[in-house]
């Protein structure tokens, strides 16, 4: 029974693991910084670890997706990511992708309702 | 934030970013503060924000991506078993040199009393041979191990390469069709029979390099003329051992270069560009190495043409007008033009092999991005 559930988490967290760049690009396009968009997404049920998304805008600025700048002027320094043109050309190639995906999915596990 | 959270905060962050690369550590470390500022403001305790992001080492390894390998699936075979060669070609000679000296030695400084010179034999194998074993293993581990760690980062290197050339052909905005995609272009052809280069055909090489470096390396005076009068063995070293600490080094290089050229014609699999490639250099590399060596070092014994006439003239006067005209700079000389006929004929095979039967265009199985 353990295993099984280990199973399935496992399978569960490859299945999300997928859409976590869509879902972090879709939230990019104001400059966002990164508690800010932990806390955004989870209201928007998207729930996301600090400690995988940290890595992953490091991961996204490095392929130049995203654009990160230091705010000094508050009460604590903050880093804001936000998308650069070529993330946006990304973002919505993927898009697209995902609709054609998602759509074709439906489909499939449409099949065994009827 | 109180100084004992800011104490946890910051034992936190060290333990995260003493993982990653030094240039990318205090950025990350503002990172981490400002976050764990963040999360600390929404809930009761540092403890409990610190018990959310979980364990320091796992967060540190999401933020590298690199490679965690020093040799990969592609290689690891072949340097298993390359890896195998080397140490028996490393073990048998450093057995055979130790218990050669050893029988020497006690031959030498023993009386008639066999007893104690058998177990001054065993003694003396015990305490050298146990040591040179391991260090010269080590050292073979460690060389054929770098060998296999360049190679996998050069090869990581072409296939980005490849990745870019790939991108430029294919100038369409969809970015899909920047990434490495596989076609059926990309099938190296299936070598023709003359062109594959067998692990059989690379074992000669292998063997006789790393036997004659162990030898060069534990028993240069192996190379010696050896007399025996009335029970005195004199042994005239050929090469000049008072300066064999700056000649080994240099005549070890010139072989491991040759054993890396091995290394890649067994990866390869085949005759190909990169075989040619490596070949020349290795050939240009090693007949460079090969002047320094027998021209520039002082590579030769001396007195070895002396010293060897001093003891001939009392056995054979055949041999003895041999050595009357001994001359380092002669036999250099000679040696030197034997080298580069060898490597000619070397380099002159491969190219031949390739240009007839392999593919110039590509490179060998081995080395192709997939």
């Amino acid at each position: 029974m353990g295993e099984e559930k280990d199973l399935l988490s496992s399978l569960l967290l490859e299945l999300r693991r997928g859409t976590l760049v869509l879902s972090v690009l879709s939230q990019m396009e104001e400059p966002k910084y990164g508690y800010a968009l932990v806390q955004s997404l989870d209201e928007k049920g998207v729930s996301i670890d600090p400690n995988t998304l940290y890595p992953l805008l490091r991961r996204l600025e490095g392929q130049k997706l995203l654009e990160s700048s230091w705010e000094t002027g508050g009460s604590k320094p903050r880093k804001y990511y936000h998308r650069t043109e070529y993330g946006t050309q990304i973002y919505m190639n993927l898009k697209q992708q995902w609709k054609q995906l998602s759509y074709s999915m439906e489909q499939l596990l449409k099949e065994d309702e009827v | 934030m109180n100084p004992r959270d800011e104490e946890l905060m910051e034992r936190y962050i060290y333990q995260v970013i003493r993982h990653l690369p030094r240039d990318q550590r205090s950025e990350v470390g503002l990172e981490l503060q400002e976050l764990i500022g963040d999360m600390l403001e929404e809930s009761d305790s540092m403890e409990e924000v610190l018990t959310k992001l979980g364990n320091p080492a796992e967060f540190a390894k999401k933020y590298q991506d690199t490679a965690h390998h020093l040799i990969g699936p592609e290689y690891y075979d072949t340097y298993l078993w390359f890896l195998k060669i080397v140490l028996i070609c490393t073990l048998i000679p450093v057995l055979a040199v130790g218990v050669i000296d050893g029988v020497t030695e006690a031959a030498a400084s023993s009386g008639s009393d066999a007893v104690g010179t058998g177990f001054r034999i065993v003694g003396y194998i015990f305490a050298n041979v146990a040591g040179s074993c391991i260090i010269s293993c080590m050292g073979a581990f460690g060389g054929v191990t770098a060998v296999f760690a360049v190679m996998e980062r050069q090869k990581i290197k072409f296939d980005l390469r490849n990745e870019k050339k790939w991108s430029v052909n294919d100038l369409g905005d969809n970015f899909t069709s920047r990434k490495n995609i596989w076609t059926p272009e990309y099938l190296a052809p299936v070598p023709h029979k003359k062109a594959i280069i067998s692990r059989g055909d690379t074992i000669v090489g292998i063997v006789f390099i790393v036997i004659f470096c162990v030898l060069l390396i534990f028993a240069p005076h192996f190379f010696s003329a050896i007399f025996r009068d009335n029970g005195v063995i004199t042994t005239i070293p050929v090469f000049n051992l008072e300066h064999w600490n700056i000649i080994l080094p240099v005549f070890a290089v010139n072989l491991v270069i040759g054993l890396a050229d091995e290394v890649v014609r067994l990866v390869a699999g085949c005759y190909c560009r990169l075989v040619m490639i490596s070949s020349i250099v290795t050939g240009i590399l090693q007949m460079i190495i090969s002047v320094i060596i027998l021209k520039v070092f002082p590579f030769w014994n001396p007195d070895f043409a002396v010293e060897v006439k001093l003891h001939l003239s009392e056995q054979m006067k055949g041999a003895f007008k041999l050595f009357e005209n001994w001359d380092g700079n002669m036999v250099s000389n000679g040696l030197l033009a034997f080298i580069f006929i060898i490597t000619f004929l070397e380099i002159g095979t491969t190219v031949y092999k390739t240009i007839r039967y392999g593919t110039v265009s590509g490179s060998g199985d081995g080395m192709t991005s997939k």
